[in-house]
């Protein structure tokens, strides 16, 4: 509490205010309590840690695959094992690690930023984060059970169909998709609901950060894309299952319909992915240049306007199907068009920084690694979507350089400076800035060590998803240079683990404002307590933290003995109503089991459809039912 | 004490039955989420009906169109059962919220009671063919948001009738009824491609 003296008003009765906040935030105790938090510092680590996991395992498993590419002719894995491996190094990666490593940094920040104690549904967030755990738990269950996924990340019929994939692996990926994007989903209401209704009184859309915006926006697309993933995803298991028809050609199902709608999906994905990371992006070049954004209307604008556009393009996925050539120069001009808007948003940083005071610590560090990298990727991009040279490099490893460094270019490094920018708020430590400079090294080099070949390789005719290679096509040098490159990569990673362990031991007390950043999270303590703010802040400029003391405000009169916060209005946050959030609850935990069983039976039996919704229903009857005083009308 | 401004809050009501709740907001993005399946579904429906030469394949009866469209007027009279209850609920007046769902409840299953009765006089079914394939994931789906809505709305009644409620559930009551504008609202288009795009878009030698 000392710790936050200075950001707080002096209140006559604070202590004992506070003490009594204290007491409503608590957690459960116990094993069933632990199961039982809803607390979005808890959920979003819970996000955060998991992810990092999966990041790990598909990490692990990507040097498998380049062991097995390091020399022609190589025996270290079966054609079959191989299959398995980039089929699930692909999925773990983009459904289990991305997507939900940016919704757990989200719920973990978003309501911080926006000035609140908690997203606006908790007990939607804790079951969100159970379903993602199972839907891990089920996929890696069918890898460790010898039925690992074998038919790529986007799984095409008629390969994935029943009649071409007996058994159970592809039913394991697909309802797989289910579990996340369930949780996908409920990430996405809940931050929606929560930057529309509970930003902080003076925090008008105008004012908002950059990364809320981001977020705000990422939000949207999860609702209007993923819809599209569980129908793809289902069309499969109905299909293998129950045996409809929709992919099955001989019955007038079709696969290429089962494309456009997984693309349709897909393409907003990798944006679902990396527009949060350009969020990181704009917090840190702010924080580190010490500098107002240069351009925030047209940064806003551009993010508004590429996840409209993200909604065009999927075709550009399809080139190689064969298109009319109306849709082809659709497609080509819509996928050149996302050039302009990140460009807009490149030229605003690099202005931001130019014009401000950088402060080269290892965040900004990865800041600058992503504007390399991110710009090669989105050049090799622009460079796909002309159709004649996507039919020439489509299916090479041309395509994989292209994908792993806007992916890890555009989402991982940004990720990464997320992670040192905002460890000291999440452990109350900084990290170290020398391992970390080296962390940044490492990984900058093993990164473009490993992936820039691939685009001459890619060029030299080498396809994707080939577990080995005859000598005389001479693609050995390059093969062996990448998987260097790779386990220099995975040195990256152990720096950073052991940067993550040692400091969070041992690291220097960070305080509240380590960097004397200007958005809210920074005005409380680190970490933070269940409840965020002792009094919540109110919003006098874009850059609350950085006005005069004297421009600061506060919210008083909430009440301390239960979980309170403040609704505000959608455009300009003036206070509107108090909000009482519910208590922690094992609910969330149950309804997660109920929903388990069925989605998981199903695939064996589909009666289990059934069986999961009736005790799924049950489950909610007992989440909503009504108990304890602070329901009753007051 | 203080140097720093205070907006003090403690006037403000701790809930608001109204489009202002978070929860409100929420309810509408599941609506969003839900709707755009359905478009999608939709769109794929005559995407495939236009690679096709035969629709509906052949063997395929024309779905019935009378059943299915007086169904349509219990259906949409439902709404204002939950128009009434939600009012209600914004006023706080139990007898208007019991009215109000009661009456949404017992539209709503006549509604459901006339699908059922048409659905079982398909003379296919969805391992028959692609058609096959999406009638039955519409009715399907729908249904079972549908059946899934009833049941949230009967618990609400009951909470309401033995008299455990406060403003969380009238906020219930009241989401409950954008929820059920919507499933109602979607219907709409799902029912004229179950029923008539076979006649208007159709070709059967
Ligand atoms: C950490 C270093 C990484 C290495 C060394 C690596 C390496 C590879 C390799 C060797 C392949 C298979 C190429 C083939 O046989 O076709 C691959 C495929 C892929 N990678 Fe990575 N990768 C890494 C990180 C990532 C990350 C962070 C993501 C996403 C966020 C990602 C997403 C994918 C996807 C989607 C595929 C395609 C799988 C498929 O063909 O179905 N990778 N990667
Ligand atoms: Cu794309």
């Amino acid at each position: 509490m000392t710790a936050t003296q200075d950001f707080t008003p002096q209140i006559p009765n604070q202590a004992e205010e506070v003490e009594q906040l204290h007491r409503s935030w608590r957690h459960p105790r116990g094993v069933l309590g632990w199961l039982s938090y809803t607390t979005h510092q808890a959920i979003g680590t819970r996000y955060i840690i998991t992810a990092f996991i999966m990041l790990l395992t598909g990490g692990a498993e990507a040097l498998l695959m380049r062991t097995q590419l390091a020399r022609p002719n190589n025996g270290f894995l079966s054609p079959d094992r191989y299959n398995e491996i980039f089929t699930t190094h692909g999925t773990t990666m983009m459904f289990l690690f991305a997507v939900p490593m940016m919704e757990g940094m989200a719920i973990y920040l978003v309501p911080l930023m926006c000035g609140t104690r908690n997203v606006a549904f908790p007990r939607l967030n804790a079951f969100g984060y159970w379903m993602f755990l199972f839907g891990v738990l089920f996929l890696y269950w069918g890898v460790f059970t010898n039925a690992a996924p074998d038919v790529g990340w986007f799984a095409y019929p008629p390969l994935s169909g029943p009649q071409f994939t007996p058994g159970k692996r592809t039913d394991y990926w697909a309802q797989m998709i289910t579990f996340t994007e369930v949780s996908a989903l409920c990430v996405a209401t809940e931050i929606i609901a929560t930057i529309f209704k509970m930003r902080a009184p003076g925090m008008s859309l105008n004012r908002m950060p950059l990364y809320v915006w981001s977020l705000l926006i990422q939000s949207f697309m999860v609702i209007f894309a993923m819809p599209a993933v569980v129908i793809a995803s289902s069309y499969l298991l109905s299909d293998r299952t129950v045996a409809t028809q929709f992919v099955n050609p001989a019955e007038g199902g079709d696969p290429i319909l089962y494309q456009h709608v997984f693309w349709f999906f897909g393409h907003p994905e990798v944006y679902i992915i990396f527009i949060p990371a350009l969020g990181f992006v704009s917090a840190i070049v702010v924080a580190h240049a010490r500098r107002e954004i240069f351009g925030y209307t047209a940064m806003v604008l551009a993010q508004i306007a590429n996840g409209f556009i993200a909604f065009g393009l999927w075709v550009h996925h399809m080139f190689a199907t064969g298109l009319p050539q109306i849709g082809e120069a659709y497609f080509t001009a819509s996928s050149m068009m996302i050039a302009i808007t990140s460009g807009v948003q490149i030229f605003c940083w690099l202005a931001t920084l130019w014009t401000g005071r950088p402060r080269l610590t290892t965040a900004l560090h990865f800041i600058y690694g992503f504007l390399v990298i991110f710009v090669v990727g989105g050049l090799t991009g622009v460079v796909l979507a002309s159709v004649p040279l996507d039919w020439q490099v489509h299916d090479t490893y041309f395509v994989v350089a292209h994908f792993h460094y806007v992916l890890i270019g555009g989402a991982l490094f940004p990720l990464f400076g997320a992670f040192y920018h905002w460890f000291p708020k999440i452990t109350g430590r900084m990290m170290d800035e020398k391992i970390g400079r080296l962390n940044f090294w490492v990984l900058f080099i093993g990164f473009n060590l490993t992936f820039f070949p691939m685009h001459i390789q890619g060029l030299m005719g080498m396809p994707r998803r080939v577990y080995t290679y005859p000598a005389e096509m001479g693609w050995g040098p390059l093969n062996f240079i990448e998987t260097i490159g790779a386990y220099i990569i995975g040195i990256g990673g152990i720096l950073f683990i052991a940067n993550v362990v040692s400091s969070h031991r041992s690291g220097r007390i960070a305080g509240n404002n380590p960097w004397d950043a200007d958005s809210l999270e920074w005005a409380t303590a680190s970490p933070p307590e269940n409840y965020n703010f002792e009094y919540l802040p109110v919003a006098t400029s874009r850059y609350p933290l950085w006005v005069d003391r004297s421009e600061r405000a506060f919210v008083t009169g909430l009440r301390n003995d239960r979980r309170e916060a403040l609704v505000t209005t959608l455009m300009d946050a003036e206070p509107h109503h108090r909000y009482v959030f519910p208590a922690s609850s094992i609910w969330p935990f149950i309804t997660a089991i109920a929903v388990t069983i069925g989605f998981a039976g199903s695939v064996f039996n589909p009666w289990y459809i059934v069986w999961g919704s009736v005790l799924s229903g049950l489950a909610l009857v007992g989440w909503f039912w009504p108990r304890g005083d602070s329901e009753a009308e007051s | 004490m203080t140097e720093f401004r205070t907006i003090d809050v403690s006037g403000l009501p701790s809930y608001d039955v109204s489009s202002q709740s978070p929860l409100w907001w929420g309810q509408l993005m599941i609506t969003f989420i839900e709707g755009t399946m359905f478009g999608i579904l939709i769109a794929a429906y005559f995407y495939t009906r236009l690679r096709m030469d035969v629709w509906p394949p052949p063997g395929d009866q024309y779905p019935h169109l009378l059943l299915p469209s007086l169904a349509l007027v219990p259906l949409i009279l439902s709404c204002a059962g939950s128009y009434w209850a939600s009012e209600s609920a914004k006023k706080n007046s139990r007898l208007g919220m019991i009215a109000g769902l009661l009456l949404n409840l017992v539209l709503a299953v006549i509604a459901l009671a006339m699908r059922i009765v048409e659905w079982h006089s398909l003379n296919f079914n969805w391992k028959a063919d692609i058609q096959g394939s999406y009638v039955w994931a519409f009715l399907g789906l729908h249904t079972f948001d549908y059946i899934a809505d009833l049941v949230f709305t009967a618990v609400l009644l009951v909470l309401v009738l033995i008299g455990r409620y406060g403003p969380k559930q009238r906020l219930g009551v009241h989401v409950d009824s954008v929820v059920w504008y919507f499933l109602v609202l979607i219907w709409i288009p799902i029912y004229v491609t179950i029923y008539w795009a076979p006649v208007f878009a159709g070709s059967q030698q």
